[in-house]
């Protein structure tokens, strides 16, 4: 084999790989089904800590509150709610959706799961 | 160059091409896939739209806000959302869940077929002061903000593309005679009792219409059916589609069995599956409609 020849292979494979590349990730990339939460996107991860807000807000359940939120990933509840607050406040939620977030990050930031202090 | 060198030169390219698409192909599914951020609630694994489900019901039944779970329900692409609802909640109840927890369900399925919030809303929030300690005394100060137009519609185009409909003039307008759960204690008398013979229905069929004084159907009432052999609980309302007082119930042939409506203590014993008859005159166990309703 020549060393055209050669090139030739290399420049076809080159273009076989690049076609590859294009289709599997522009063209038919490849389509996630049963993702976790923690990747929502930001608004949806909004409106999921707001739920949760409104629902303390009627149950005052801290320790509810913070099993649903602990489905967002591996930060504090008050983390969450606290981040959720600020893209709240920056992103013209109601005053009464921010007054549940605030409550509910009360709630967080003074949490303290049971028997954590029982021997 | 011969012909034979050109087919071979055009088979070697090609082969190249192919390996390339192939190595392409591998690199961009398997080895380095696209990376997903950004996701919608739609593709959520199950058991994680269960749980936003859940969240959904508790937020609804803090600010009775129709329009708005609705929206945030189709978030998850169910194409019946109420069923949804519904069959959660008897998964739920399989599994021995609390009916504290699944009665959030089975109320949201409820008002989302009957296209209002059956429970007066107050619209308001609790605020709640800096608590030194979570468990107790919680609550130091309380103001009731009464909310004069409809909530401002979430900040993102999934709230936009969702139509408003005019349930929130509703949900603003506190209904206190509209609520379908009985008062305490009172009693459920068996006004009905038929006998359902239809060829080709489930055989044994123990169907419960449950209904308040007005003829409403009444959702969450538990009912305990009880034979010689076991005992079975469940509640109206988890099959909305067929009605919020409705409860069902599958009788085996020559069993006895005994019902008892737990909320006002009606009992009706002596129950059993009726023989039918079909066109052909075979036997076949039929149904049987209970209808109860407080007097």
């Amino acid at each position: 084999m020549t060393s055209s020849n050669i090139i030739k292979l290399v420049i076809t494979t080159s273009i076989g790989i690049a076609l590859g590349l294009v289709y599997g990730w522009v063209i038919d990339p490849i389509e996630y089904t049963d993702v976790p939460p923690n990747i929502l996107r930001e608004d949806y991860r909004a409106d999921y800590v707001l739920m949760v807000a409104e629902a303390y807000q009627s149950d005052a359940d801290a320790e509810i509150a913070v099993r649903r939120l602990a489905i967002l990933g591996s930060e504090s509840p008050a983390l969450i709610t606290a981040s959720t607050l600020e893209y709240a406040n920056s992103n013209g939620f109601t005053q009464n959706e921010i007054t549940a977030l605030q409550n509910l990050l009360t709630a967080m930031q003074t949490y303290q799961p049971q028997g954590i202090n029982n021997p | 160059m011969s012909r034979l060198t050109l087919r071979s030169a055009a088979l070697q390219l090609t082969l190249a091409l192919l390996i390339g698409l192939g190595l392409g192909l591998v690199y961009s599914w398997f080895l380095s896939p696209v990376t997903y951020v950004d996701a919608n609630p739609a593709i959520l694994r199950a058991d994680f739209k269960d749980q936003y489900r859940i969240v959904i019901a508790a937020a609804y039944a803090s600010t009775h806000d129709l329009a708005r779970t609705r929206a945030r329900l189709e978030l998850l692409g169910d194409i019946d959302p109420v069923g949804e609802l519904s069959a959660q909640a008897q998964r739920m109840l399989g599994a021995g869940e609390s009916f504290e927890k699944v009665r959030l369900l089975a109320q949201l399925a409820t008002d989302l077929n009957q296209g209002f919030a059956s429970i007066p809303t107050p619209t308001s929030f609790t605020v709640l002061d800096t608590p030194q300690s979570p468990a107790t005394d919680l609550i130091t100060e309380t103001q009731t903000i009464t909310i004069e137009e409809p909530p401002t519609p979430f900040p993102t185009i999934v709230f936009e593309q969702t139509p408003i409909t005019p349930v929130v003039a509703e949900i603003n307008t506190p209904r206190p005679t509209v609520t379908p759960n009985p008062a305490p204690g009172a009693p459920f008398a068996l006004v009905g009792q038929d006998a359902v013979c239809v060829p080709g229905s489930q055989p044994g069929l123990l169907q419960f219409t449950l209904m308040d004084s007005r003829r409403r159907e009444m959702a969450g009432i538990e009912i305990i059916v009880t034979w010689n052999q076991g005992e079975d609980r469940f509640y109206t309302g988890f099959k909305p589609e067929l009605g919020n007082g409705y409860a069902d119930f599958v009788m085996q042939a020559d069993t006895v069995y005994s019902i008892r409506i737990v909320e006002g203590g009606a009992f009706v014993p002596n129950i059993s599956a009726p023989a039918c008859a079909d066109p052909n005159g075979v036997n076949y166990p039929g149904g049987l409609l209970l209808t109860f309703q407080q007097p």
